[in-house]
């Protein structure tokens, strides 16, 4: 009678997943419309003031900030996670190629936080950058690196560059030699032949890690949370600190749900704009 | 060592002595000197030699793996040889990069430009030499007119059938005039009759524009049908380099008798070779065989005779060799007769007769002798004694 016998054996569990995540969903949504009742943790009644204090500057900055921190973000990865994924995706010398793995992609398994803390061992006021630049007599004073965007960037780009390479690599090992040989031969050298040709054909990879790198920092909180020390912001540890420091749950509520929205429209618009550089890599 | 297997009444053929080959010699569209590649421990090419003279049509012929690709690579530039060394219009190709040798090449599989449309595709060369637009526009046009495309330039490649690709290859690559143009087994992908047809329109377009064109093959028929000349390669190794005709009549070596066109091999015994002239004992009779082939070889040893199936005579009753008719392989224009003949190698013989009468004449089971003129047999020393 049915085809697949063990379909609802299977499906079950990741029903349970997503209805367990959308009832979460659901009730934040409800909490960013309910008004906040000081001194309690249950909201009041329905109001759109969560969303209109969104519009403070004080909060509208926060929201100009993360999207400035994650566009960065996003942009320094992929320039530097390009040239990583080129040399993985060419290269012959399997010790390389090793390397190259291991670098880019093994800080993958170490978790956000653990991550994070290794950056504070580099960028501290007496950690190795600024003991480094001491020692050599460079600097009299530490280079304030912790608790600035410079220093939440640049742990960020590190979170994010494992994605990135993985997905460039994918990209840039489905584009056959013969284009750049067929380049060259037709009088391109190698900086033109990558220009006109490599390039332009793993846009879809360099869009589709661009825009997962931006959602990526988008919800990352340890972070910035341990590297801004406070001093950063973004809407993560702000939902963070509006929520269990002072409790103030349909704002914190609001403020999710208008950065979720906001990830959703990146995301889309990215997928327009892959649109027709996915006809350009299919061949 | 494949130097030595060429024929020096080749005219245009390399000398023997090609490591000495002076200045002059080099007007020769394409000079390769003893040019090795090595992958790792496997030798992919050894110390090939080949001239191929201005505006000639050479193809490389050889089985899967025999280095062809590898050959066409070392003269594009896209690998760099261990050993040898290439000249391009007598200009030595050592120290040029890939991108500046004026060289046309179409890949297998085209490899058109996906984000680029037909006229950006075949104007790619001249952009990348900084021709000005309205020159590009202009001779874009003639090359798509050159390979019938004329009104094509806005398409983009996925838009094009197979066949259409591959002309689009053709004129990006003619349209740089290049000094050599490198084809390697462009018509692979190509159904049957569309090989056919784009082999003649090739052949047609190389020989209106008079470039050097080297040619990679597998498929013997494309080879002879197309070349001026014929390089064949087996292991690495260029094996005989002569005109079609050569290459199917008098073959050097076993390996090339076997691998371009059909052969008979009929063993027998090297009775004495007087001068130009071998004779050869087989099953019921002998014959007097070029001797060419058979240098070095003693009275006595075993040899195998090589004859085409075209050049075998069918007949009743007992000749130089007999046999029984085992089957008939009906090929339109002509007939392939199977005949049983003890004496043969593989115990078979095939004949092929022209027209369509040759299942009447001589129905399954009939003894049949088979004949050949002396001048139709190829014989060499045997590999199986
Ligand atoms: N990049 C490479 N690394 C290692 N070995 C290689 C490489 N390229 C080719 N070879 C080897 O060199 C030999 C010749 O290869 P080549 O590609 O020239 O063969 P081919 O005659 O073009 O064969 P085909 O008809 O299959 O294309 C093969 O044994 C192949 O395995
Ligand atoms: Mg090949």
């Amino acid at each position: 009678m049915n085809k697949r016998p063990f379909l609802a054996l299977f499906v079950a569990p990741a029903t349970l997943a997503a209805i367990a995540s959308a009832a979460a969903l659901a009730a934040i949504l409800q909490y960013a419309f309910r008004a906040y009742v000081p001194g309690s943790l249950n909201p009041g009644g329905l109001t759109l003031d969560n969303f209109f204090a969104l519009l403070r500057p004080l909060y509208a900055q926060v929201f100009i900030q993360t999207v400035w921190i994650c566009l960065l973000t996003a942009l320094i990865t992929l320039v530097v996670a390009y040239p990583l994924a080129y040399a993985l995706v060419r290269t012959r010398n399997v010790t390389l190629k090793s390397f190259l793995l291991i670098t880019a992609v093994t800080p993958l398994f170490l978790g956000e936080v653990v991550r994070t803390y290794s950056w504070i061992i580099v960028l501290g006021n007496t950690g190795f950058i600024n003991s480094v630049l001491k020692g050599l007599g460079l600097i009299d004073r530490p280079i304030q690196m912790m608790f600035t965007t410079f220093g939440v960037v640049t742990a960020l780009v590190h979170v994010t560059l494992p994605v990135m390479v993985i997905m460039l690599s994918a990209a840039l090992s489905h584009i056959d030699r013969d284009y750049e040989k067929a380049a060259t031969s037709l009088g391109a050298g190698p900086v033109k032949a990558f220009l006109t040709v490599t390039l332009p054909l793993s846009m879809p990879g360099v869009v589709a890690g661009v825009s997962t790198a931006f959602a990526w920092t988008f919800s990352a909180f340890a972070t910035p949370q341990m590297i801004g020390g406070g001093k950063v912001s973004m809407i993560s540890t702000l939902v963070y600190q509006l929520g269990f420091a002072s409790f103030n749950f349909p704002f914190a509520a609001a403020l999710s749900v208008t950065g979720l929205a906001l990830t959703f429209a990146v995301l889309a618009m990215a997928k327009q704009a892959i649109k027709p550089l996915e006809k350009i890599g299919a061949h | 060592m494949s130097a030595e297997r060429i024929d020096p009444r080749e005219p245009v053929s390399p000398a023997v002595s090609a490591p000495a080959a002076d200045a002059a010699a080099r007007v020769a569209g394409v000079q390769i000197d003893g040019v090795t590649k090595r992958f790792g421990d496997a030798t992919a090419l050894h110390e090939a030699w080949l001239k191929i003279a201005d505006g000639e049509f050479m193809t490389l012929l050889g089985p899967s793996g025999c280095g062809k690709t590898t050959l066409l690579n070392l003269i594009a530039g896209f690998l760099e040889a261990d050993g040898g060394e290439i000249f391009v219009g007598g200009r030595l190709m050592t120290e040029t990069a890939p991108y500046d040798r004026e060289i046309g090449v179409v890949f297998q599989n085209y490899a058109l430009f996906p984000h680029m449309n037909v006229a950006k595709n075949v104007g790619y060369g001249l952009r990348m030499r900084g021709v000005g637009k309205r020159e590009i526009d202009t001779r874009v046009a003639e090359a798509l007119a050159l390979v019938k495309l004329d009104g094509f330039g806005e398409r983009k490649p996925r838009q094009l059938s197979g066949g259409q690709q591959q002309r689009v290859a053709l004129a990006r690559a003619l349209v740089i005039r290049p000094k050599v143009l490198l084809l390697d087994e462009p018509f692979s992908a190509l159904d049957k009759n569309l090989r056919g047809a784009m082999q003649v329109e090739l052949k047609e377009i190389q020989r209106r524009l008079g470039v050097t064109t080297i040619f990679v093959t597998h498929d013997q028929s494309e080879a002879l049908s197309m070349s001026d000349r014929i390089a064949v390669m087996s292991q690495g190794r260029i094996r005989q380099v002569g005109t079609p005709d050569e290459i199917y009549r008098r073959p050097l070596d076993p390996f090339v008798a076997s691998f371009v066109g059909d052969v008979n091999v009929l063993p027998g015994r090297l009775e004495r070779r007087i001068g130009e002239t071998a004779t050869v004992l087989i099953a019921e009779g002998r014959l007097s065989v070029s001797a060419d082939t058979l240098e070095g070889i003693a009275p006595g040893a075993a040899v195998d005779l090589f004859v085409r199936p075209d050049a075998v005579r069918i007949a009743e009753g007992e000749g130089l060799v007999s046999g029984t008719v085992a089957t008939h392989v009906y090929q339109g224009s002509h007939v392939d007769v199977l005949v049983d003949v003890a004496a043969a190698r593989g115990g078979r013989v095939t004949v092929r007769v022209p027209g369509h009468g040759a299942s009447t004449r001589w129905p399954v089971g009939t003894r049949v002798s088979l004949d050949f003129s002396p001048a139709d047999a190829v014989a060499f020393a045997s590999d199986v004694s």
